[in-house]
């Protein structure tokens, strides 16, 4: 049997548990030979697959490096395994990780690297009107307008997952849906009025985020961070922050990281509203929903009055803040909070008092326990489901680690609609809780520390409104040579495709609703 | 003015739990934009809503013109799931490849007259994204367009000072018609 390198130690090194504050990131390099094998040895162990992205000249290495980015369970501690590749082509690790099933096709499609015995080999956000071999991540692809088909020939099409038998028929839903929604398509195999089967199809609005962000500085690349899903460009931003702030060893000051967890609080709180104003409407039950659907616009204007923005979009930036945020805003915040939390509670006992609506919610689109490492499901949909993570506790970062014992990780057990809209609901309380305690423990002074860009790579993990965002940020000659973003929508879609097996079609609203992922942020 | 509280008064008795808020400029000028669709769109404007690549919050916004701070169906203007159905179709983001086809498509279903609004930079002129290999850059260059919106995103009031704008534009274009 072949060395394999012990990924397990490393985790376990220096008692790295989740008590501590943030653990240390580590790349680890295993040579090809010994890849698969290393992987085989921790697959199962409670280790998840949380990203696994290519870099095209990674450090000194010609030719594409593929990085994975490994978390284990309970541990702080992150394992990034780096594969140098010699070639073009690398053995899939999709069955053991099936998390890696999307990231590879996208490797696939952006760099051209292939998986020869990966059981899913198809495109993933080039669709069929780019032409083949087209692979815009390559280092030798400069960005620029590329001619694409305006037809799709027949046998050119996307093929999806065939189910056949008595009484089976296909429902092709999108990309252009009835509502004011973002495209998607949805393939679903019915039996009668029962799903047997759904494939999704995304990366209609690929717009290709992280080339776009290519040859900028870290100044200007905030405002791609801020689009990559406007309904979380306060996470997205500040992740991408973070990860320039690691590389360049800048420490921000306190005020401005205290300005910036009320931002990202702010954020939740109107996304789990959003989230379960959308569940009730689903359900048909419109005065219900219009309670969650005022707050909302509230704190949109509340967003509004703190930074100019009502999606809190160019506040901020690399080493703090752009600007501060005037104090009369602040006090207006804190006046508004007072009252928030018992209409919150008002507005939800209205929808527990509605037995219609509990009977739509209770045991519909259940999420099991089990799929939650597999394919890395995180954020309220893994805590809805049993599963204890929250990036603001597993490596708190910022502030986090101070203030964590003012609130603890919302859990349920079953996993359906309604658990996950009590998480939800459970948050935003947390959440109000959170920034009216900030706001009585402000600290004066200036919100934004000078940062000087060095060369360099770094990681950060974000807990945005859906789960945990991953940014990677590669700077060279103080350029940014590769940023990549994976954010909890991406990891998450696979998870309806479960959640909704043997429910009924019209509760397919529904179950999405409940997680509520950005196409923007998994397309990018 | 009589037919203006005959109209209150439906809202008022036990409906829901009574309006504290008002939104005084906003009000005013969907009353004004009500008066206008009732006479160039024969009392109802039905918007297409259509994401061709947006960064999600123009959608959010768009939304929220139907939540009750704004509910712009009391000025006669709906939001329709068909294309078929409208008369305005109102797109946001950048039109990108993966898109296209669908926004052809999505514009040749609408009946004629239509008009084609767009919401937002990215939608206007490709905002950040212009020139680069993933997006067409505006929705002009796949459809024509008849207005433009811009803001990352538009706020719900911009979006209905815009519209009453445009109503503005096809009333004066109906006048010179006429004589």
């Amino acid at each position: 049997m072949k060395q394999v390198v012990d990924i397990n130690r490393i985790f376990e090194e220096n008692n790295a548990t989740l008590k501590s504050k943030n653990g240390a990131v580590n790349y680890i390099a295993v040579p090809e030979d010994d890849f698969i094998n290393t992987m085989v040895n921790i697959a199962g162990k409670n280790v998840v697959l949380i990203g696994l992205f290519c870099v095209h000249n990674f450090d000194s290495h010609p030719g594409f490096s593929l990085l994975y980015v490994l978390e284990k369970r309970n541990y702080n501690n992150i394992v990034i395994v780096t594969r140098r590749l010699e070639q073009s082509s690398a053995g899939s690790v999709a069955t053991l990780f099936p998390s890696a099933c999307w990231f590879e096709r996208e490797i696939t499609d952006g760099f051209g690297v292939t998986f020869p015995d990966a059981f899913d080999k198809r495109h993933l956000f080039l669709h069929e009107v780019y032409p083949e071999g087209f692979h815009p991540l390559r280092k030798d692809f400069r960005n620029q307008p590329v001619i694409t088909g305006e037809t799709i020939p027949v046998d050119g099409e996307y093929v999806f997952k065939k189910v056949t038998g008595e009484g089976v028929y296909q429902i092709p839903v999108g990309p252009v849906h009835a509502g004011i929604i973002e495209p998607g398509h949805f393939r679903f195999s019915v039996i009668g009025e029962t799903i047997f089967n759904l494939e999704i199809r995304m990366f209609y609005k690929h717009r290709g985020i992280e080339k776009l962000a290519e040859g900028k500085t870290p100044q200007q690349a905030v405002q791609i961070a801020e689009s990559i899903s406007g309904d979380e460009s306060a996470a997205n931003a500040a992740a991408f922050c973070m990860a320039v702030e690691y590389l360049c060893k800048t420490e921000i000051p306190r005020r401005a990281w205290q300005l910036r967890t009320i931002l990202l609080e702010m954020e939740r709180i109107y996304s789990h509203l959003g989230d379960m104003a959308g569940m009730i409407t689903d359900v048909a039950f419109p005065k219900g929903a219009s309670s969650f659907f005022v707050l909302r616009e509230e704190i949109l204007r509340m967003n509004n009055a703190l930074t100019g923005s009502r999606f809190m979009k160019g506040i901020i930036c690399p080493g703090g803040l752009t600007k501060d945020i005037p104090p009369q805003a602040i006090i207006e915040l804190s006046k508004y909070l007072d009252d928030f939390t018992a209409r919150l509670k008002t507005a939800i006992d209205s929808i527990y008092a509605t037995s219609s609506v509990i009977d739509r919610l209770e045991t519909t689109g259940v999420i099991k326990k089990e799929l939650v490492n597999l394919l890395n499901i995180t954020g309220p949909a893994a805590r809805a489901s049993g599963v204890a993570i929250d990036t603001r506790f597993d490596r708190s970062y910022g502030i986090y680690g101070d203030i964590s014992a003012q609130f603890h990780k919302r859990i349920a057990e079953k996993g359906d609609v309604l658990d996950r809209f009590n998480v939800k609901a459970a948050e935003i309380n947390d959440s109000a809780m959170l920034i009216r305690y900030l706001i009585s423990r402000l600290d004066k002074g200036e919100v934004s520390a000078g940062i000087e860009i060095r060369d360099g790579y770094a990681l950060s993990l974000i807990e945005a409104p859906r789960g945990q965002n991953l940014h990677w940020v590669y700077i060279k000659d103080g350029r940014i040579d590769r940023y990549k973003v994976r954010t909890a929508s991406f990891c998450n879609w696979p998870a309806i495709e479960h959640a909704v097996l043997g429910n009924i079609v019209p509760d397919f609203p529904l179950i999405n609703k409940s997680l509520n992922l950005s196409y923007a942020g998994t397309d990018l | 003015m009589g037919k203006l509280n005959k109209q209150f008064l439906l809202y008022t008795p036990g409906v829901t739990e009574k309006l504290t808020f008002h939104d005084g400029e906003f009000e005013k000028l969907g009353f004004i934009l009500k008066t206008e669709v009732n006479s160039i769109f024969g009392r109802s404007l039905a918007i297409r809503e259509l994401d061709s690549g947006s960064d999600n919050a123009a959608e959010i916004e768009m939304n929220n013109l139907g939540t009750p701070h704004y509910d712009v169906e009391r000025f006669g203007i709906t939001f329709v799931a068909s294309p078929r159905h409208a008369d305005v179709l109102a797109i946001t983001g950048a039109v990108t490849h993966n898109m296209e086809i669908a926004v052809r498509k999505t514009y040749a279903a609408m009946p004629s007259p239509k008009f084609v609004i767009a919401i937002g930079d990215d939608a206007c002129n490709g905002g950040i994204f212009a020139g680069t290999y993933a997006v067409n850059g505006g929705a002009d260059k796949i459809i024509p367009v008849d207005l433009k919106i811009p803001g990352n995103p538009p706020s719900p009031l911009e979006i209905i000072q815009a519209l009453h704008g445009f109503m503005n534009v096809l009333s004066q274009r109906k006048t010179k018609r006429q004589p």
